[in-house]
């Protein structure tokens, strides 16, 4: 390997370069890339169909600058969904290997197993994983809150996508992944103007897994087009919200009535499994976790939340409804670059207040990212 | 390791599969090697993505993981240099320690002794600071950077050999 040490006169040197070549190396750690080289091979193979945005009625996108995303508690979820060496990592490898590629015309298959019956709930010969028998998720004794993701839009865009996705926990019984993606699939999804699901209006009829895979069956695929930057953050909502559930970092495989859709959203071919974006691509870069929208709180009110920030500093901005006097200041999450947490007690008067953080460009100081919530002061 | 296990059946992969497998053994260490060209994290995904994609064009006639990884280096390099030989003008008129995009895993702090190697390397031409990236990050072969920079063995020496020089002129005067 190392023919040019022929000269070996300089070892002191050689040692120098490669230590600090290494060191060098070792600070750049590259955002998760195989979803983006996925999408772009997807888009060389099929001419890419430029629709905008369309969304069905009811699901409006509210462009608002302010307010996105509500977030309730955070819990333990959390971690999986900021541990970016998960992100593209050796799961891909493993469901790669064992894979062959799917014939996208296949016999559709039960779109109910039941595990006691092996016929039944052998997967069908389309799915990658016919070695291993799927399992489905065992039923909760008691309520759990999951995790649902949702897309916001993100203000100030420069570059980086236009949707993120904005987290809220939601109580299930029965099935927690099954039910997290019936949430996020409702018709009428979320409660909050400012976040949104371009599922919503599909039907999700089982979910199912295995070691290295997640088979998430459609009893029928949302129909709604969309640009495929958009589709791939929403195959990003799906993936973020049954991994969370199952609380398995592992691809996730979409299918209809068994079959695959070589056009979800218009743009993604199912084909192969989804796997999943690292965090800082994928997930909002500020959220606040607390208190909750429209809470009541005493004084005096601790703000938390989760960001991502630029050396640290997080900006809020509080007004009053009423009085519209403001209060700004500034925060520092506990670690810069990377999802961390922060807090800060601003002093506020009784009444009700819309508390919102941001994010500010050190390029040129543009807003680009929010969370708020309105609150009453007691 | 899974990927080692997986060249054992690698005639089997399609494109997908192999961009899949190549990408988890190697695409780090691409960025990286990219970053270290260029001073550029962001534009250096930009062109390892791009050299992956390319790869996976073409899979049909490179059948093999070594192969493709010869290919994404190759092809990586390249970009890279065209890229730096377009910002050279550019780069004279930029402040001299413009910050590298910031990483999400940045929090590590660099050495003075890496400090003023890297700012050494700056100093050199681009044909010999590619040279000396591949031989002491890439570790590989005189015979491999001259595949890699479609040069000759000999330019690869005479280039590993003036840098060196300099380089070592230049570290000698910053301490």
């Amino acid at each position: 390997m190392n023919d040019h040490r022929d000269d070996r006169r300089d070892d002191s040197f050689d040692e120098l370069m490669r230590r600090a070549m290494s060191e060098e190396a070792g600070r750049i750690e590259p955002a998760d890339g195989l979803h983006e080289i996925q999408a772009r091979v997807r888009s060389q193979r099929k001419p890419v169909n430029r629709r905008p945005w369309v969304i069905t009625a009811g699901a409006a996108m509210v462009g608002t600058a302010a307010a996105i995303g509500a977030f309730a508690v955070l819990n333990d979820n959390t971690k999986t969904a900021e541990q970016p060496s998960i992100a593209g990592g050796p799961d891909t490898t493993s469901s790669a290997s064992a894979e062959p590629t799917n014939p996208p015309t296949a016999p559709p298959a039960s779109p109910k197993p039941t595990p006691s019956d092996p016929a039944a709930s052998k997967p069908p010969s389309t799915l990658p994983t016919s070695k291993v028998r799927a399992i489905e998720e065992t039923d909760l004794k008691t309520p759990k809150a999951v995790s649902v993701y949702w897309l916001g839009q993100v203000v100030g865009v420069k570059k980086g996508p236009e949707f993120r996705l904005y987290r809220t926990f939601n109580q299930v019984t029965g099935k927690p992944a099954l039910e997290a993606l019936r949430t996020m699939t409702a018709p009428k999804a979320a409660n909050d103007p400012d976040y949104d699901s371009p599922w919503s209006g599909a039907s999700v009829s089982s979910v199912r897994y295995t070691d290295d895979l997640i088979m998430v069956d459609f009893e029928r695929l949302p129909n709604t087009k969309l640009e495929p930057e958009v589709a791939d953050m929403a195959a990003q909502q799906l993936v973020y919200t049954v991994q969370g559930a199952l609380q398995r970092t592992t691809p996730v495989q979409i299918t209809q009535q068994g079959r695959i859709s070589p056009d979800l959203f218009g743009v993604i071919d199912t084909n192969s499994p989804l796997s999943r974006a690292q965090a800082t691509d994928v997930q909002a870069m500020v959220w606040i976790t607390s208190p909750e929208n429209n809470q009541t709180v005493k004084q005096p009110v601790t703000v938390a939340g989760i960001a991502a920030a630029f050396e640290a500093q997080v900006d809020w901005r509080a007004t009053n409804v009423k009085t519209k006097q403001t209060v700004t200041n500034y925060t520092m999450t506990k670690e810069g670059q990377k999802f961390s947490p922060f807090a800060f007690t601003p002093k506020l008067a009784p009444g009700e207040w819309l508390l919102e953080v941001y994010l500010t460009s050190p390029e040129d100081g543009r807003i680009t990212d929010t969370d708020s919530k309105t609150i009453s002061v007691r | 390791m899974v990927y080692e296990e997986c060249v054992a059946h690698e005639s089997s992969w399609d494109a997908d599969e192999a961009l899949t497998a190549v990408y988890t053994a190697h695409y780090t260490s691409l960025v990286r090697l990219g970053a270290l060209l260029l001073r550029d994290t962001g534009a250096a995904e930009e062109i390892v993505q791009d050299a992956f994609v390319a790869m996976h064009g073409r899979w049909h006639r490179l059948r093999d993981p070594h192969k493709a990884l010869a290919y994404l280096r190759t092809a990586v390099v390249n970009r890279c240099r065209s890229r730096q030989r377009h910002l050279v003008v550019v780069d004279k008129h930029l402040p001299k320690s413009l910050p590298d995009e910031p990483s999400a895993e940045h929090a590590v702090m660099r050495t003075a002794e890496t400090d003023r190697v890297i700012e050494a390397m700056r100093t050199l031409p681009e044909k010999q600071r590619t040279v000396m990236v591949l031989r002491y990050y890439g570790d590989l072969s005189e015979a491999e950077i001259a595949d890699t920079m479609g040069i000759s063995r000999g330019s690869v020496k005479s280039h590993a050999a003036r840098a060196t020089k300099s380089l070592r002129q230049v570290l000698e005067q910053s301490t």
